[in-house]
């Protein structure tokens, strides 16, 4: 377990305001256009690689390997929400680590109090909304950490990224009543783990 | 304890899901509808979700690769596998130069414990004698060397054994020396030691290597 990822500003990265030609020129090869994507697109890839992986330098790893399917797919992108597309690939890249890690049992388990990022203090627009949104996500980055790996798949993919159960399914080569159950199970565990911690989320 | 008139949790949880067999099954919303218990776990497992899906993307904690890099190795006619074997060299590397130093480590303990017993109990005392016999007399430099055979020779000749030791200081120079290489050399040829203490280093240097020219140098 390396340095813990911050925050990055402004919560979800939202489209790039020339987004559609951005795509067209990367697309049709232009590589600064494609670089541009990517450097826009990084800090949510590499959120989903760390909440996947629990280790900076796999989901750094894990990001970098999605840009290079990213760079040979983009000839045949055929539409639809870039974000969506590119989070697909990257969620491909890390559970094919994750798979990796798990069949080499001697790779370390993420330690979840390590693996607890550390957010600095959000912008003072409203101070005490933002303090308590800081400290919310700190504790559910933390309990994420401690959940399995198929349940922490599940929910990251189902619950923090918006992919449907059958994407789940599909990704993870699961029946679909399996990843139902482990993303009921996995909710169920973070609603234990954030016990003592309920008023932040249920506020 | 699980109360038996409750759902099961997971029925809960698929209910705050809103699934489609949860929210048709009629017995499961009323009774949630009327058990405040229930009807609570609904509630924090939806807005559980929502803090879910409000969770803020995550600043990488260095600069990654973006086109230049990863593009060049796309175009390369095995995209991705300099990438992997580096990923591979650096998962192995640790344990293989363990391996390597605990080899040679064994290999080096293993050729040297003979020889210093060796050297302890026969070479030394030999030497001594040769020195102490011809302190007298051999003023030539070499006892040294010639020490194992001139010890006997000097006993066996009494008093010629200094015009002995000048006369034939260099053929007796050779034939200890000879005596001496077949001493030292006989058993490590036969002793499997040195092959191994070669293997670890050699597992050692070759690992290094592998490394040094398959991982890209940070920078």
């Amino acid at each position: 377990m390396t340095d813990a990822p911050e925050r990055s500003p402004g919560s979800r990265t939202p489209p790039l305001p020339d987004e559609a030609a951005v795509i067209e020129r990367a697309a049709a090869g232009d590589r600064t256009a494609f670089t541009q994507l990517m450097d826009h697109y990084q800090s949510a890839c590499y959120g989903l690689a760390w909440r996947l992986l629990g280790d900076a330098d796999q989901a750094a790893d894990a990001t970098q390997d999605a840009f290079l399917h990213a760079y040979r797919a983009m000839r045949s992108y055929r539409g639809g929400v870039f974000r969506s597309w590119l989070l697909r690939i990257t969620a491909n890249a890390s559970y094919d680590i994750l798979r990796r890690a798990q069949r080499r049992p001697a790779s370390p388990l993420p330690d979840p109090e390590e693996g607890a990022p550390e957010l600095p203090d959000p912008v003072a627009v409203n101070p005490v909304v933002e303090a308590t949104k800081s400290e919310l996500y700190r504790h559910l980055e933390a309990a994420l950490q401690v959940l399995p790996p198929d349940q922490r798949t599940a929910v990251v993919l189902c619950d923090v990224y918006g992919m449907d159960y059958n994407e789940v399914a599909a990704m993870t080569a699961s029946a679909l009543g399996t990843v139902k159950s482990r993303i009921h199970r996995g909710r169920l565990r973070l609603r234990e783990l954030l016990a003592e911690h309920r008023e932040l989320f249920t506020g | 304890m699980l109360i038996p008139n409750h759902p099961d949790d997971e029925r809960l949880a698929a209910l705050a899901s809103a699934d489609a067999d949860a929210t048709a099954d009629a017995e499961l919303t009323s009774h949630v509808a009327s058990c405040a218990r229930c009807a609570e776990t609904v509630t924090e497992l939806g807005a559980l979700r929502a803090a879910l899906a409000d969770l803020p993307d995550l600043r990488p904690h260095r600069p990654l690769r973006l086109l230049t890099d990863a593009t060049d190795a796309a175009d390369a006619p095995a995209p991705g596998g300099a990438d992997r074997l580096a990923r591979w060299v650096r998962r192995v590397f640790a344990p293989v130069v363990t391996a390597g130093a605990a080899l040679a480590m064994v290999g080096l303990v293993g050729t040297t414990a003979p020889l210093l017993g060796a050297g302890a109990g026969g070479a030394a005392p030999a030497f001594q004698d040769a020195a102490q016999e011809s302190a007298g007399g051999a003023d030539a430099g070499g006892e040294g060397v010639a020490a194992p055979a001139a010890s006997e020779t000097d006993e066996r000749n009494g008093e010629e054994g200094e015009v002995m030791n000048l006369n034939t200081f260099d053929d007796r120079q050779v034939e200890a020396g000879r005596d001496g290489d077949a001493l030292t050399t006989l058993p490590a040829e036969r002793s499997p030691w040195p092959m191994v203490l070669f293997s670890g280093v050699a597992l050692v240097v070759f690992a290094l290597l592998l490394r040094w020219i398959v991982v890209p140098r940070a920078g």
